[in-house]
């Protein structure tokens, strides 16, 4: 598809993803940690969802976290833009909070609970001419990216 | 924690039951009345005397559908509430109902639910939410993760899995309402289409029709109503909770037994029973790790342990605890807003003893749990 044609691709949850630069490809998941307690939360919170407290400042999630669970979806959900199976992982971050997303870069027999992975951000368009979005995905943690993934 | 105080004691005097299946040519209004009739008819209560209706449903088809389900029943002018909890939407009308009562703001309240689950995996978000992009929001998706997990951790081979559907498909088999009646090997079970792996076709429940209806009353009030107390269940327990924080938060909670135990606990403490003193329960086995990770949340058997009791057979009408008599949401089918009374239906049947070919001997206690999107979970314990 030429350039031109394209949309200026969004972040899928602008309240979970917040893309950095013109690219879309690079970005960080969006969290919230209490002040008070030191829990952090997934996406946007008014008040601390352990404790209750007010005292909540935004921060931008681990780049890696470790596959909790994974599932090689073959029969997808209505609207699903993607490629069938696709791989959902369950991902477990250093602060807590389970984050679930599709797996790429994966071959099915090398996926396995434990596994390190990192953040992927991919665009995503529905049809040849729905809005395209940048979205947060995994995909395995190579040599390079396992010592500077934390930021 | 718990704060709320019990008053009067409520008993279920009738419950009423459509069978689970397709049903193209009725409505939704429909089918919930038919339902509703039947309860009606198993106690003899007056349709004037009850005072309070809650209609647990989840698709919409038009407004107040409750309202349109008991019109051709007389206009008595009671307050009728349209109730939608997710998958609990039929346990949290009954809970409804029977606050309503022990508090003593009515005497003998009608809880009912009915659902025509479109076909197709069920998700949680509206069609044009990101979620469907990201590819999270697949119920049967979110089962399977824990199936992995579960399996993982405590060593459960994948047929120990697919008993819970030979068990369920054994049960059903034995009950005229049920959707799925027809029986399986483990090796059907794990041979049919892969849905979403490891789970398979018959490990996830089908999507269906069908409407369950119960009436409850004031024990101390029966007289007044005309109502025989021989058939009356009584109603010891009723919880409903929504999320506890967990360090996981809500993208994965819509998932995760975790947040049964809380309801379990708070079932246990109203009622002064243990899990010690149930006979015999109905989980929410949408899939089948859901019913191994329901019993174990509910304290019945020890943690990672619930795999090896069905394999041993001590979950089948013949075991020590039998689970899901009724077939379960597996194989007796779910149709969402009336699946938690079903699940009250089945335990007064059997604590009644009038559960036929499928009775379990000696129940005196029954348990049942309905879990929902959005970390609902209902927990209600009945005893003879």
């Amino acid at each position: 598809m030429p350039e031109s044609s394209r949309n200026t691709p969004k972040s899928v949850d602008p309240g979970r993803l917040r893309l950095d630069g013109d690219q879309a490809s690079t970005g960080a998941l969006l969290g919230m940690r209490c002040l008070d307690c030191g829990i952090s939360v997934f996406g946007q919170a008014v008040f601390c969802q352990a404790c209750s407290s007010a005292r909540l400042e935004p921060v931008d999630l681990s780049r890696t976290g470790t596959l909790y669970s994974y599932t090689i979806v073959r029969v997808p959900p209505e609207g699903w833009p993607g490629p069938v199976p696709y791989v959902l992982g369950e991902v477990e971050l250093p602060e807590g909070p389970h984050i679930l997303a599709e797996v790429i870069d994966v071959a099915h027999d090398a996926l396995r609970i434990g596994m390190e992975v990192r953040l992927a951000l991919e665009e995503v368009q529905s049809g040849d001419s729905g809005p395209v979005f940048s979205v947060y995905k995994w995909a395995p943690a190579t040599e390079s990216t396992l010592g500077t993934g934390e930021v | 924690m718990f704060q709320f105080k019990p008053g009067r004691e409520v008993v279920v005097v009738g419950v009423g039951l459509h069978p689970f299946g397709r049903f193209r040519g009725k409505d939704l209004a429909s089918l919930a009345r038919e339902a509703v009739v039947e309860a009606l008819k198993d106690c003899a209560v007056k349709w004037r005397d009850i005072q309070v209706a809650y209609f647990g449903h989840v698709y919409y088809h038009g407004m107040s559908v409750g309202e349109t389900a008991l019109a051709s029943l007389g206009l008595t002018g009671i307050p009728i509430i349209n109730v939608e909890n997710a998958c609990s939407s039929g346990s949290t009308a009954f809970w409804q109902a029977y606050w309503g009562i022990t508090t003593g703001m009515f005497d003998v309240a009608l809880a009912f639910g009915a659902e025509k689950v479109p076909g197709g995996p069920v998700t949680v978000t509206a069609a044009d939410s990101p979620d469907r992009y990201i590819g999270g929001d697949h119920m049967m998706a979110g089962y399977a993760l824990r199936m992995r997990r579960y399996m993982e951790e405590t060593g459960a081979p994948a047929s120990a899995l697919a008993q819970v559907t030979v068990k369920a498909r054994q049960n059903a088999a034995l009950n005229p309402y049920a959707h799925r009646k027809d029986t399986f090997t483990v090796e059907d079970v794990l041979n049919s289409r892969p849905i979403a792996d490891p789970l398979t076709l018959y490990q996830c429940c089908p999507t269906s029709e069908g409407s369950a209806a119960a009436v409850l009353c004031a024990r101390e009030a029966l007289g007044r109503y005309g109502l025989d107390e021989s058939r009356a269940i009584r109603v010891v327990a009723a919880a409903l909770t929504s999320g506890n924080y967990n360090g996981r938060g809500s993208d994965h909670s819509a998932f995760s037994p975790y947040r049964t135990e809380p309801a379990a606990v708070q079932a246990y403490e109203m009622s002064g029973l243990g899990p010690e003193d149930v006979d015999l329960v109905q989980v929410h086995d949408a899939a089948t790790i859901g019913e191994l990770q329901q019993v174990e949340a509910l304290q019945l058997f020890p943690k990672g342990e619930a795999w090896r009791a069905t394999v041993e057979g001590r979950t089948a009408l013949t075991g020590d605890l039998p689970v899901n008599t009724d077939g379960g949401l597996l194989a007796m089918g779910h149709p969402f807003g009336a699946t938690g009374i079903r699940m009250v239906h089945e335990t007064i049947t059997q604590l009644r003893g009038e559960a036929g070919p499928r009775q379990v001997s000696n129940a005196r206690v029954g348990m049942a749990q309905c879990s929902g999107a959005g970390d609902v979970t209902t927990v209600q314990i009945f005893a003879r």
